[in-house]
């Protein structure tokens, strides 16, 4: 989902048990000026995508007997992850399986450091030519026209002169239209970390969106607050819905666990806890379908 | 010039505490707290020339004095102290807690210039010094469970350092709203009320 620009630095993470190993490509990495971390287990699916990295290097020996089915459930639900695998020993079939499971690479230990950051650019690499070609395409909702490319909104192509991270919060809640995210959620796709219990930042950046967005688009409401529980964007001229808005805000909504997944329906809308993967589709009323968006 | 005092602390959290709730829109708050402290600082500055012009250093009940001049200060150079952090470390949005202890210190800002009048009145002190007292006690529960939330898992290392650092800024300042109510139990103990 997240366009990696030649500016942004790279943010990877290692699953890897060796310590002298991981002190040495640690280093280098830090010469590169990547941001990396070091993980001892496996991680949730919704964890990893919380971290928003661009590339993930395995040693399965860390994750002993469950380290396939964790192959499969990242490679999976992170489509747009860069996965390596990275360990000593291994047959042709370990390596056949893990590359079909998934993983873009696979490289055997002992491997010098700058081989590692050689094929680690180059998976990166792939990725965000693939990412770029799909992910950079206008979506268009109402007056709005957002613009992965610019990192920009635009109505009527006047730019909203959103700040990087108002741009990733807006795209974010613009992937998935009609769906409640929880403030959590959103904290941990956009800033890349759990979330402080008690902070108010997402409310804050939500403010700063709605007042630049709807200062060039005073007739359509885009992004809908759901009281204690998050923002759902949904583009609704307010010409049309003066009798709905007349209403109020959207009303509390009672949350029911379906398959796993948190769902709220209220007023069409459905809450998604997940944080990883794609979200369930959700439930809209028929006009709202047709004002949906759509991508350009 | 106490019940002065007093009036530059109610202005300086109440004015601290807007600026936090409305983070970082109400971040044009910080010049005049740092002005109202530069006015306590003037205050204390008098109130302690004052007393050295009567021999205070050397007089016990004097001496008290200028210890609560200074403590009185203090509450006005913490709340200074918070609005400068959350600028110098670039807070982007303001947490429930930090709201929260900003208030308190309001409160516990009101209770010690209500306390002030008082004792230049010749009035009752005990309702003010109670609530400050409750209102430290509420601030330490506060900004431990707050300190605990900032180290939970997962969360990015620069939230924790900044907002440690508000939070513990918040305390001290409700802590020298106790002093400040220590000080003026002591003077009513000495005057035998």
């Amino acid at each position: 989902m997240r366009l990696v620009t030649a500016k942004a630095p790279l943010r990877l993470a290692l699953i890897d048990g060796d310590t002298g190993f991981v002190g040495v490509v640690g280093k280098r990495f830090e010469g590169m000026g990547w941001q990396h971390r070091v993980i001892d287990g496996p991680v949730p699916a919704g964890e990893l995508a919380a971290m928003r990295l661009n590339a993930l290097v395995i040693d399965p020996e860390t994750l002993g007997t469950g380290a396939w089915d964790f192959l499969e459930a990242a490679c999976a639900a992170l489509p747009e992850l860069g996965v390596l695998v990275c360990t000593a020993r291994s047959t042709v079939a370990q390596r056949v399986r893990g590359l079909r499971l998934g993983a873009d690479d696979w490289i055997a230990k002992p491997c010098h450091a700058e081989e590692l950051v050689a094929r680690i650019e180059a998976v990166v690499r792939r990725r965000q030519r693939s990412a770029s070609s799909t992910d950079a395409e206008p979506l268009r909702f109402g007056e709005l026209e957002i613009r992965p490319d610019r990192f920009q909104a635009y109505v009527s192509g006047q730019s909203a002169e959103l700040t990087r991270r108002e741009f990733e919060l807006l795209r974010l809640l613009a992937d998935t239209p009609g769906l409640v995210l929880e403030r959590e959620h959103v904290y941990e796709r956009v800033w890349g970390y759990a979330m402080a219990h008690g902070d108010r930042s997402v409310d804050v950046f939500i403010r700063k969106v709605r007042q630049k967005v709807e200062r060039l688009s005073p007739g359509w409401r885009y992004v809908h607050t759901h009281f204690g529980i998050g923002y759902r964007f949904q583009p609704e001229s307010l010409d049309h819905d003066a009798g709905e808005e007349e209403n109020g805000p959207v009303a509390p909504t009672e949350r029911e666990p379906v398959g796993g997944i948190e769902v709220a329906v209220s007023d069409g809308a459905a809450v998604s806890t997940k944080s990883a993967g794609h979200p369930a589709p959700a439930r809209q009323p028929a006009e709202h379908r047709a004002r949906a968006g759509s991508r350009a | 010039m106490l019940a002065d005092s007093g009036r530059n602390i109610e202005s300086a959290t109440a004015l601290l505490r807007e600026l936090v709730a409305g983070y970082p829109e109400r971040a044009d708050l910080a010049p005049q707290i740092r002005d109202l402290e530069h006015h306590g600082d003037r205050i204390a500055h008098d109130i302690i020339a004052r007393l050295s012009t009567r021999g205070g250093a050397r007089t016990p009940g004097l001496e008290q004095l200028g210890i609560l001049a200074r403590t009185l200060d203090d509450i006005v150079d913490y709340a200074e102290e918070t609005a400068d952090i959350m600028g110098l470390y670039r807070i982007e949005a303001p947490m429930e807690q930090a709201e929260e202890l900003a208030g308190m210190l309001e409160q516990a800002g009101h209770a010690v210039a209500r306390a002030l009048r008082n004792l230049d009145g010749g009035h009752e002190l005990d309702e003010a010094l109670i609530e400050i007292h409750r209102l430290e006690n509420e601030g330490d529960r506060v900004s431990r469970a707050a300190l605990a939330d900032l180290f939970a898992g997962g969360i990015d290392p620069m939230v924790v350092i900044r907002w440690k650092d508000v939070f513990e800024s918040l305390e001290q300042g409700i802590d020298a709203c106790e002093s400040v109510a220590h000080l003026l139990e002591g003077a009513q103990l000495r005057a035998g009320r």
